[in-house]
């Protein structure tokens, strides 16, 4: 077997030049970049504009391979899941509680609430907060996709196929298979919530 | 004539030696006359001489007192002193030499005295010259005394000389006699005795010669083989006529004997010879001869028939041995272009040889080549496993970089997940901030979007690292069995290093083993040219023998003939 030792000297030189480039792209690359990204934006400026009925900002995130959208105006924030501390003596659905920046919150495993397949936990975990001006708690989530605004016609009643407990708490269905989940019914679950005496 | 021959040249030669006597005697006495004559001639001249020299002396005596009494020196005295001496000398000798003539004896008693008185008168003279002086001596002397003995003394000596030449006069004399004599004996007497010697030679030569002519001449004749009638002796009664009588008896003889070889020679053996004596050899001689030849005779004819029937035998075996020897020819010569055969596969088997053992050696060299390039592969591939070792450990090293790689792009990830949810609060944020916070929302998108992107490249870094590390751990793999397989390689190269030089052995040894063969091939080869040189000789030999044989049939037929005649001409013999 031959080997063309003077091809691979090359196709090396050209991976050592590469390097020496760095990750710092050309500038025509650069240039390409930011060209698309303001198609994007202008996009979606357009998209807003010819909107009627008004939008509201969602934030999409996945669970259990299914794509949820909840209003973002009920969301303080999200943090990964890096240490929580399991509670004993609480319904399977409650995972724990987490410490965020001082504050102590507990966390809600929809997907056992909701008795989807389990997925199991992992760093990319993450966790949504939420919260009005009663109650703040947690829900895990798998993977958080972001912040998008939808118009409000997109929203569409849920379909009936989706049955069993987390149809109480759907605001409907939008594109792209996204369910929204209603986050005042969620907060103003009192199933959620864990009274102290009741589970004593 | 009664004399026998040896008494008439005994006579001739007596008479010969009785006159070379005589002359020689003649001889003998002329030259003792002649030597004696010499010898008393020589005799008188000594006695002169010693006449003469006493005189001499005398007179030298009487100079030396003569020259004294004038001078008076002791000088003049030598010649006196030294005659005084001699003088008396002289006498003596005289008297000795002429001790056989008495005349002189008696002249010689008169002359001592006056000698004496002479002498004394000299020494008188010069003592009276020496002690009474010149005058007293001059008296002395002319008293005359001395000069009347020198008189007298030289009237004897002349007298003694006279008597010694007639004395040599007369010895001449007789010597031209005895001479005269001598002379005519020897022109006289040798003539006469030649003369009487060459009658009685003649005479004696005659009366033998002429009878021994006859009798050489009959004996040439018989020599010839021709054996006269009859011999005459002439009635002579010496020893030619005994030498006569003597062969006329042996050519009797001889002719008997001559008749009886004759009838031998007529093929009559029953002829009888009788031997006159016992000492007579041929007649013996004959005799045996007769006896033996018929018994010969005899054993010849007994041999003649062997011979006959062995040459019959011979002829019919000698045709056996011819046939023989042709087919011994007929084989040798098959056996010979055998042997021919033989010599050219010899030597195509020697230069076979030759070829092997060159080509043995080519191999010899070319296994040593295979040899050192075995090794040198050995060393190549030892190489190639340094170098595969090399490549494991820089792909392990790339590895453990990519692992550190994989790290940093960990880390990288959860910096992008952090900053996604970041983005995310902030455009939370942004939206609870309503219109103000619009623009943070683009911002918080922005961000969000850079996560996104990072993400993606983390992922896509990471499905790198991960086709790297695939394709270290092939990389280590072949790199692995490479190293197995060099490791094989460089065993499989020792083994056939091994093999080849063991082949290397095997074909040095079959080299030597051709060159063996080679040598002993050429040794066969040899020996081969010498056989079929011998095959060779064995052909013309048998060649040889054959053409002889056939000879030996001829002459063996030849034989049978020779039989044949042998009978015919033995039966010719009557015994």
């Amino acid at each position: 077997m031959a080997v063309d030792w003077n091809a691979i000297r090359d196709r090396l030189k050209a991976a050592a030049d590469a390097l020496e480039r760095g990750v710092a792209p050309s500038r025509e690359e650069a240039a390409e970049i930011l060209k698309a990204r303001a198609r994007a934006l202008a996009e979606e400026e357009a998209g807003t504009g010819a909107a009627d009925g008004g939008s509201i900002e969602i934030l999409e995130f996945r669970l259990a391979f299914e794509n949820y959208g909840i209003a973002s105006s009920h969301v303080r924030e999200v943090c990964p899941l890096k240490a929580f501390t399991p509670l004993p003596g609480v319904p399977p659905f409650v995972l724990g509680i987490v410490n965020v920046r001082g504050r102590i919150f507990s966390v809600i495993d929809l997907k056992r609430f909701f008795e989807l397949p389990d997925k199991g936990l992992g760093d990319l975990n993450k966790v949504i907060i939420l919260g009005d001006s009663m109650l703040e708690f947690g829900i895990l989530a798998d993977e958080i996709a972001g912040v998008r605004p939808i118009r409000s016609g997109e929203i569409q009643p849920p379909l009936p196929t989706l049955t069993g407990t987390r149809q109480k708490y759907l605001k409907g269905v939008g594109r792209d298979q996204l369910v929204m989940l209603d986050a005042e019914k969620l907060l103003a679950d009192r199933d959620l919530i864990v009274h102290q005496e009741s589970a004593a | 004539m009664k004399w026998s021959i040896g008494t008439k040249i005994g006579g001739g030669f007596t008479l010969a030696l009785v006159m070379l006597v005589i002359i020689g005697m003649a001889s003998y006495r002329s030259a003792t006359g002649f030597l004696e004559a010499a010898e008393l001639r020589s005799h008188t001249y000594v006695v002169l001489g010693e006449l003469r020299n006493l005189l001499s002396a005398l007179q030298d005596a009487e100079t030396g007192q003569r020259g004294y009494l004038l001078t008076g020196q002791e000088s003049y005295l030598e010649p006196y002193n030294a005659a005084v001496g001699t003088a008396g000398q002289f006498i003596d000798e005289l008297r000795r030499l002429t001790a056989d003539n008495p005349n002189q004896q008696h002249r010689l008693d008169a002359l001592q005295p006056l000698v004496t008185d002479k002498m004394s008168e000299l020494r008188l003279t010069i003592d009276l010259r020496r002690n009474k002086g010149f005058e007293a001596a001059l008296e002395a002397v002319q008293s005359g005394k001395g000069k009347q003995a020198m008189d007298d003394i030289r009237r004897l000596i002349t007298q003694m000389e006279k008597d010694e030449d007639d004395l040599l006069k007369a010895r001449d004399e007789r010597l031209n006699a005895d001479a005269q004599k001598m002379i005519s004996i020897i022109t006289f007497g040798i003539p006469a005795a030649f003369v009487l010697l060459a009658v009685a030679g003649l005479w004696i030569t005659r009366d033998i010669v002429v009878p021994l002519k006859a009798i050489t001449a009959a004996s040439v004749r018989i020599a010839a083989g021709d054996l006269p009638q009859e011999f005459t002796s002439g009635g002579r009664q010496d020893e030619v006529g005994v030498l006569a009588r003597a062969f006329a008896a042996m050519t009797r003889s001889l002719r008997e004997m001559a008749g009886v070889a004759g009838q031998i020679a007529a093929g009559n053996l029953r002829a009888q010879v009788k031997p006159q004596s016992e000492r007579d050899v041929l007649g013996n001689a004959f005799a045996t001869m007769v006896a033996k030849l018929r018994r010969t005779i005899s054993e010849l004819t007994e041999g003649v028939g062997v011979l006959g029937s062995a040459a019959g035998e011979i002829v019919a075996t000698t045709a056996q041995v011819a046939s023989g020897a042709a087919e011994t020819a007929t084989a040798v010569t098959e056996t010979t272009t055998t042997v021919e055969e033989v010599k050219k596969t010899a030597q195509l088997s020697s230069e076979k040889a030759l070829y092997v053992s060159d080509t043995a050696q080519k191999a010899a060299q070319v296994s040593q080549g295979g040899r050192r390039a075995v090794e040198q592969s050995i060393e190549g591939i030892n190489a190639v496993r340094r170098q595969m070792e090399a490549i494991a450990q820089s792909i392990v090293k790339l590895s453990e970089q990519g692992q550190a790689i994989g790290e940093i792009i960990a880390t990288v990830n959860d910096l992008a997940e952090q900053s996604n949810l970041l983005a995310v609060n902030a455009a939370i944020e942004a939206s609870k901030a309503g219109e103000q916070g619009k623009g943070f929302t683009v911002v918080a998108q922005e961000i969000k979007s850079l996560a996104e992107q990072s993400k993606q490249a983390t992922m896509q870094v990471r499905g790198i690292l991960g086709d790297i590390q695939k394709a270290t751990t092939a990389a280590v793999l072949a790199a692995e069995q490479g190293s197995k397989a060099v490791e094989a390689g460089v065993k499989q190269s020792t083994e056939s290093g091994e093999a080849i030089r063991a082949l290397s052995q095997s074909i040095v040894e079959a080299a030597q083993a051709a060159s063996q063969i080679a040598a002993s091939s050429h040794q066969q080869q040899v020996g081969m040219d010498q056989v079929a040189l011998a095959m060779d000789n064995i052909r013309q030999a048998s060649a040889q023998n054959a053409a002889g044989t056939k000879q030996a049939e001829a002459a063996a037929h030849n034989l049978n003939e020779l039989g044949r005649r042998l009978r015919d001409v033995v039966d010719q013999y009557r015994l």
